[in-house]
């Protein structure tokens, strides 16, 4: 039986398995990469940190062979200094990089797809042989995975393994994971960081990439931080403290700002109030929510917290129960009733459901609010301008111009020209669907800052999140959500923590 | 309001400077105009007579029809759209126009634009209700309707067409051409419409993100069915200046136009991935592509010739977009 993960080797003795130096890389004027060093040794897995933009992906797509380094040298050990001129090289070589969107081809089997690019023009695909090769890796890594399997019918958790049996099938020494637990449950996630501590055992040089600090700290060794396309910082991850990561990262102090005291909830009937809603994804949800009250939702991808979102805005049809507003009861067929009965929702795919890049931020937000900005089809341009300066204004929205095109704003910002687009209409209902995915750190604290207002103001929010640290800061109850239902919802006190979330997100999934 | 350049640096702003973008946007407009100047200035070294004040007035005269069908072709590909069925539109509309001319002026013209907007309507909510392929409903009407013209008079051409009719749509005010008239009010007014009304508005955002446009509360529907029959209704109006300038309508009248309208608009910058056009950008798509035409003729190239060069023209057109997309 061929071994594809030798034992370890030791690793500070030998040169870096792989070692960039002086990495730069502009875009279009845009320095995205300025001199970067990062040193990857085998047995160790790198965290690799950063806002978004500061330059971790282009750096594993230089790494990856996807981007061509302006200036700069990468070295592999033994060979020395190498020019990697695409994936296919990069695979060559032994790298190997797992993304969030993987490279596999759904409608091939997982043996064709560890195999995928190995064969070339006429050459008839010796499928026997690599059926074998593929069990062969399969069995040290996911023996639970059969070769025959076409990808399509297999989860996230799964294709990553592929995607990772692929690069060990080039003989891969350097695996790079880019975010690979966004989209994975907590006990898929325990797998992953297994598989990764085999691999780091095997002698492999890992490179981690993650928002999630509590990740970090329980896979990596070594961490680097990018800030704006520079190393600030790097070293064992134990010389780092949390807060000082945040710190590292953002570039200034965030404690404060995080851990502002939530408003109270002012008592008052329900602003939104659902009764046994039920759609083709969700069965039997009921709950109220007041003026001034946060109510986060917690869930597995898939569970049904978006769905209930979706059947709040009109987006999926009701099968049973209704819905009420302010006391009565509305009928929500297209996301337009749902925006006239005072309805928002800003959606988890910022860029794919929630602004149009090329349109510029006045435009985008006013979008979809034509009632009030035109009057007979025609737009009332100067107001227009002067509400969209004023919110731009009023949130900090960066750069302070209106003209600018949306697709040049950073994701927090663009996240609150969304929110401010809500705003306008005069929304009392705001369904948040993860806030502040994709969102810097720094920005994430102004979007809980925001939220914090909404509530003051008035507003009722929903808001469903993967990260029970962020649900824990801003909400005032929490509801767990499983299989389509609303299983449990809990007062967010001082007595509940992560790990109580866990265990009662557990205990309902096993119910 | 503040200026920008007093307030501390974003990151959004050092990561992409706006002015890089828009570098981009006004090398995209800017390629249209100079390729269309360059292909002016090549002609007239070439051959004199192109640039003589007639031979201009010419090519905008060969260019109307075009350009009324490259404006309403501007707004489908704005949706991310694509409208194919136009030259069998202008057919079938032209054919019933010039039988019902003989019951009046206003019956021609009614029956004719008519026809188009119940033509575009049918594109539109095949397209948008049933949520069809574009590609496919457009390709399958561009045949029904061809279809329907032969049907209309059993495949005869219909003569003789009225004198107030031909003197509309073919004649002359203050010395300009009808038809050049037309189209510059028909790219007016659909340049306001982008510009200054919401349907505009909604027309961009859709075809620049069609489900966060959906999710704002736009009615995607509404929009798509009004802008393939703004489509259709051009269409029939380009016919009408067709039968007039040759005096008779025939049923494969407007054939491959749909070639034409849509390099226009991407001549003029629609760009066929949505979001991005200008009506009066395909006012100058459809000149380049009529005096290319028209100084081809000059210089003796045969006909024939002259739709491998329009083909390779519209190709180079959208290659141009993709590249411009790239770098801005």
């Amino acid at each position: 039986m061929l071994s594809v993960i030798p034992q370890a080797e030791d690793g500070e003795s030998r040169p870096p398995a792989l070692r960039m130096t002086g990495i730069a890389k502009r875009f279009a004027g845009v320095q995205a990469l300025k001199g970067v060093d990062l040193d990857l040794r085998g047995g160790q897995v790198h965290a690799l940190l950063g806002e978004n933009g500061a330059g971790k992906s282009t750096l594993m797509k230089v790494m990856f062979g996807i981007v061509q380094p302006d200036e700069g040298a990468i070295a592999l050990d033994p060979r020395g200094a190498v020019r990697i001129d695409g994936p296919r090289d990069a695979l060559a070589m032994g790298i190997g990089l797992v993304s969030q969107e993987l490279s596999l081809v759904p409608q091939l089997d997982v043996a064709q797809n560890i195999f995928l690019g190995r064969t070339r023009g006429l050459k008839l695909v010796p499928r026997v042989g690599f059926r074998r090769q593929a069990r062969a890796i399969l069995d040290d890594l996911a023996p639970h995975l059969h070769t025959d399997t076409p990808v399509a019918a297999l989860g996230m958790a799964d294709r990553q393994l592929v995607e990772i049996s692929r690069t060990l099938a080039r003989g891969g020494r350097i695996i790079a994971f880019d975010e690979p637990t966004s989209s994975l449950t907590p006990a898929e996630q325990e797998s992953l960081f297994a598989v990764i501590r085999r691999l780091r055992a095997a002698g492999k040089a890992i490179v981690y990439i993650s928002h999630r600090m509590n990740e970090i700290r329980a896979i990596a060794d070594r961490v680097t931080i990018l800030r704006d396309g520079e190393v600030v910082a790097s070293g064992p991850i134990g010389d780092y403290s949390e807060a000082r990561l945040n710190e590292l990262i953002a570039g200034r102090e965030l404690s404060r700002e995080m851990s502002a005291e939530k408003p109270a909830p002012v008592a008052s009937a329900p602003v939104i109030e659902l009764r046994g809603i039920s759609t083709a994804r969700i069965a039997d949800v009921s709950l109220a929510i007041g003026a001034g009250e946060i109510v986060g939702l917690s869930g597995l991808v898939g569970s049904g917290r978006s769905a209930i979102l979706r059947a709040c805005f009109g987006i999926d049809a009701l099968s049973g129960g209704e819905i009420g507003i302010a006391g009565r009861r509305v009928t929500l067929g297209t996301p337009a009733d749902a925006m006239r009965a005072g309805i928002a929702l800003i959606p988890e795919d910022r860029r794919g459901h929630a602004i149009v890049p090329m349109m510029d931020v006045e435009r985008n937000f006013g979008l979809g609010n034509h009632d009030r900005f035109a009057s007979l089809g025609v737009i009332k341009g100067a107001e227009r301008q002067r509400v969209a300066r004023r919110y731009v204004d009023e949130l900090h929205i960066r750069p302070a111009s209106i003209g600018t095109e949306m697709r040049n704003l950073s994701g927090g910002n663009q996240q609150k020209v969304v929110i401010a687009r809500w705003l306008a209409t005069g929304a009392r209902v705001f369904l948040f669907d993860e806030p502040t995915r994709g969102i810097d750190v720094g920005a994430k604290a102004e979007i809980y800052a925001l939220l914090r207002r909404l509530a003051a103001d008035g507003a009722a929010l929903l808001v469903v999140s993967s990260e029970l640290p962020e649900l824990l800061l801003i909400c005032h109850r929490i509801g767990i959500v499983s299989g389509g239902r609303l299983r449990n919802i809990v007062d967010n006190d001082a007595g509940l923590t992560e790990e109580r979330l866990i265990a009662l997100a557990a205990r309902e999934d096993n119910s | 309001m503040t200026e920008l350049s007093s307030l501390p640096r974003t990151e959004a702003a050092d990561r992409k400077s706006p002015s890089l973008s828009r570098r981009g946007d006004v090398l995209r407009k800017a390629s249209v105009a100079i390729g269309c100047v360059m292909l002016f200035l090549v002609f007239s070294v070439l051959n004199s007579t192109f640039y003589q004040p007639s031979n201009l007035i010419d090519i905008m005269l060969q260019s109307s029809i075009n350009a009324v069908i490259a404006v309403g072709m501007t707004l489908v590909i704005m949706t991310k759209g694509i409208d194919l069925s136009v030259g069998s539109i202008v057919g079938l509309s032209s054919m019933v126009a010039a039988d019902m001319l003989s019951h009046g002026l206003l019956a021609g013209i009614g029956a004719g634009l008519l026809v188009g907007l119940v033509c575009g309507f049918l594109n539109g909510v095949l397209i948008a209700r049933l949520k069809l392929p574009d590609f496919i409903v457009t390709l399958g009407t561009l045949s029904i309707f061809r279809g329907a013209a032969l049907i209309y008079t059993d495949g005869q051409p219909i003569y003789g067409l009225s004198k107030e009719f031909r003197a509309l749509f073919a004649g002359r005010l203050l010395d300009i051409p009808t038809p050049v008239l037309l189209a510059l009010a028909v790219a007016a007014l659909a340049y306001l419409l982008v510009r200054y009304t919401a349907l505009g508005e909604q027309i961009i955002a859709i075809g620049g993100n069609e489900e966060a446009a959906r999710l704002s509360g736009i009615n995607i529907e509404r929009v798509k069915v009004t802008v393939y029959t703004i489509s259709g209704v051009l269409s029939g109006l380009a016919g009408f200046v067709l039968i007039a300038r040759i005096g008779a309508a025939e049923p494969i009248g407007g054939s491959g136009f749909e070639l034409q309208a849509i390099g226009s608009a991407v001549i003029g910058g629609a760009s066929l991935f949505g979001g991005v056009g200008n009506p009066l950008g395909s006012l100058i798509g459809a000149l380049t592509l009529g005096a290319l035409q028209n100084g081809l003729t000059l210089m003796n190239v045969p006909s024939f010739w002259q739709y491998v060069a329009s083909g390779v023209v519209v190709i180079l057109a959208v290659f141009a977009d993709q590249w411009t997309r790239k770098r801005g």
